[in-house]
């Protein structure tokens, strides 16, 4: 389990990432947090020639608010946005979410930004950015460009960054005071990707409902619903239509039996939502 | 090519080293200085055997490599208690049989200590989803959660005693 060699570029600052993109592209990556990248490195599933740590890089390491935006740099780490004081009131999902991405010792290294770049369809922070329709800010030496979710996940593990693209920041909006979230996940240990993985936002009647670990993306639904009789019909309709999952993990039935139970769960919990923070 | 210079504070000991950009801070905590007791599990970041903290946050030793850990402090499971003593910590998982074969012992101090440093009176259920990231395969995990609890209400005795 020892991972290929490789040059390590330890860079001070955004220009010196996008300068090294530049000059290596394809055989370059970006290690931030590198709770997923060590793994496959040790595995050589991957074998970079160079990797660029962008863990000195300060000016990636902020969060703010504005425009209706929450702004997450991508040094960022998990547990830092899982910390900090601002993130129930303005974004009620995550806080949800947190406890649920691997363990305290991962979210303490892991990074928010390389969750997403990741793309893993089972993954919590990117059915949390998928359902909330947030977005990704790509930048290059020549270019800066803000891409929305549905656009930048691409299949699994697949996103439509280009290989000269720093992850700058991810976006999400922050909540509606009035709005109602719930969130429901199934994995087998503690701290597994889900199996299958729900999330659940109601404003008014109007209902999006998103379903992580089903296909190689996060599929997101809406449905305009009066009543948890509704929305419950609604989901048990989606179990039965939609193309899931089949793999060594779970059957296909078994996702769809777990698309019906934790969707409910999670539309029951938006529905008792409140603002002060149910966890 | 051992190229780095990686330069550590190690349970309060300025130790340095010079390793491979591949190499893990578990690898350089092992085999460049010598300390042991970090044990290499699973080396992809499922058991937590090779949990240790790094600048007061814990994390998995095998998913960073020691060339990041240039300038930090590593606290290893060799700090927890001065040599020849064991901490209340380390006596509770000899009482209530926390181990059997102890290598994932190391891990789950610095899991444990970690948490009662956060939560410092934590329910069962807290307890075993703060230990949730390090496995053991020999105890079924009731002895390690009851060494937790029981290190937990003896400290606050300790604490309420202090006040009384």
């Amino acid at each position: 389990m020892k991972s290929a060699p490789f040059a390590m570029h330890q860079v001070n600052s955004q220009l010196e990432i996008l300068n090294l993109l530049d000059q290596y592209g394809e055989d370059a990556r970006i290690i931030a947090g590198g709770q997923t990248l060590l793994p496959v490195l040790a595995m050589r599933v991957a074998s970079p020639d160079h990797l660029i740590d962008i863990n000195k890089v300060v000016e990636l390491k902020n969060i703010s608010l504005s425009d209706g935006l929450l702004q997450v740099g991508a040094g960022v780490r998990q547990a830092e946005l899982e910390n900090w004081s601002g993130l129930h009131k303005a974004q009620p999902l995550l806080g949800m979410m947190f406890p649920w991405i691997a363990h305290t010792p991962i979210r303490n290294r892991g990074t928010v930004c390389g969750s997403i770049a990741h793309a893993d369809p089972s993954a919590e922070l990117v059915l949390a950015l998928a359902v909330l329709e947030g977005s990704v800010i790509l930048v290059s030496k020549k270019k800066r460009r803000i891409v929305k979710a549905k656009d930048f996940f691409v299949g699994a593990l697949q996103t439509s960054r280009q290989s000269n693209e720093l992850i700058e920041a991810v976006q999400f909006p922050i909540c509606n005071p009035e709005a109602g979230f719930g969130f429901s996940e199934y994995g087998y240990r503690h701290g597994d990707f889900a199996v299958v993985a729900v999330a659940a936002i109601k404003q008014g009647d109007s209902w999006t409902i998103g379903f992580g670990g089903i296909d190689d993306v996060v599929q997101t639904y809406q449905c305009v619903a009066s009543s948890l009789n509704e929305v419950n019909q609604f989901i048990d309709d989606l179990a039965a239509e939609v193309e899931v999952r089949e793999d060594p993990t779970a059957t296909s039935g078994l996702r769809r039996h777990l698309m019906r139970s934790l969707g409910k769960r999670a539309c029951q919990q938006a529905i008792d939502f409140k603002s002060d923070g149910i966890r | 090519m051992k190229s780095h210079l990686v330069k550590i504070n190690l349970n309060g000991v300025e130790r340095e080293g010079l390793c491979e950009s591949r190499t893990t801070l578990l690898d350089f905590i092992r085999h460049d200085l010598g300390a042991t007791g970090t044990h290499a599990g699973c080396e992809h970041g499922v058991c937590g055997a090779c949990t240790v903290e790094v600048d007061q946050q814990i994390i998995r030793s095998c998913l960073m490599f020691a060339c990041q850990a240039d300038g930090s402090s590593v606290n290893t499971v060799e700090g927890i208690a001065k040599s020849g003593d064991m901490s209340d910590l380390q006596n509770a998982f000899k009482k209530h049989h926390a181990l059997q074969c102890g290598f994932c012992t190391s891990g789950f101090l610095i899991s444990a200590d970690d948490l009662l440093k956060k939560n410092p009176n934590p329910t069962e259920t807290e307890v075993r989803e703060g230990l949730s990231g390090n496995l053991c395969r020999c105890t079924g995990y009731v002895g390690i959660v009851e060494a937790v609890l029981e290190v937990a209400s003896t400290r606050a005795r300790k604490i309420g005693g202090e006040h009384a």
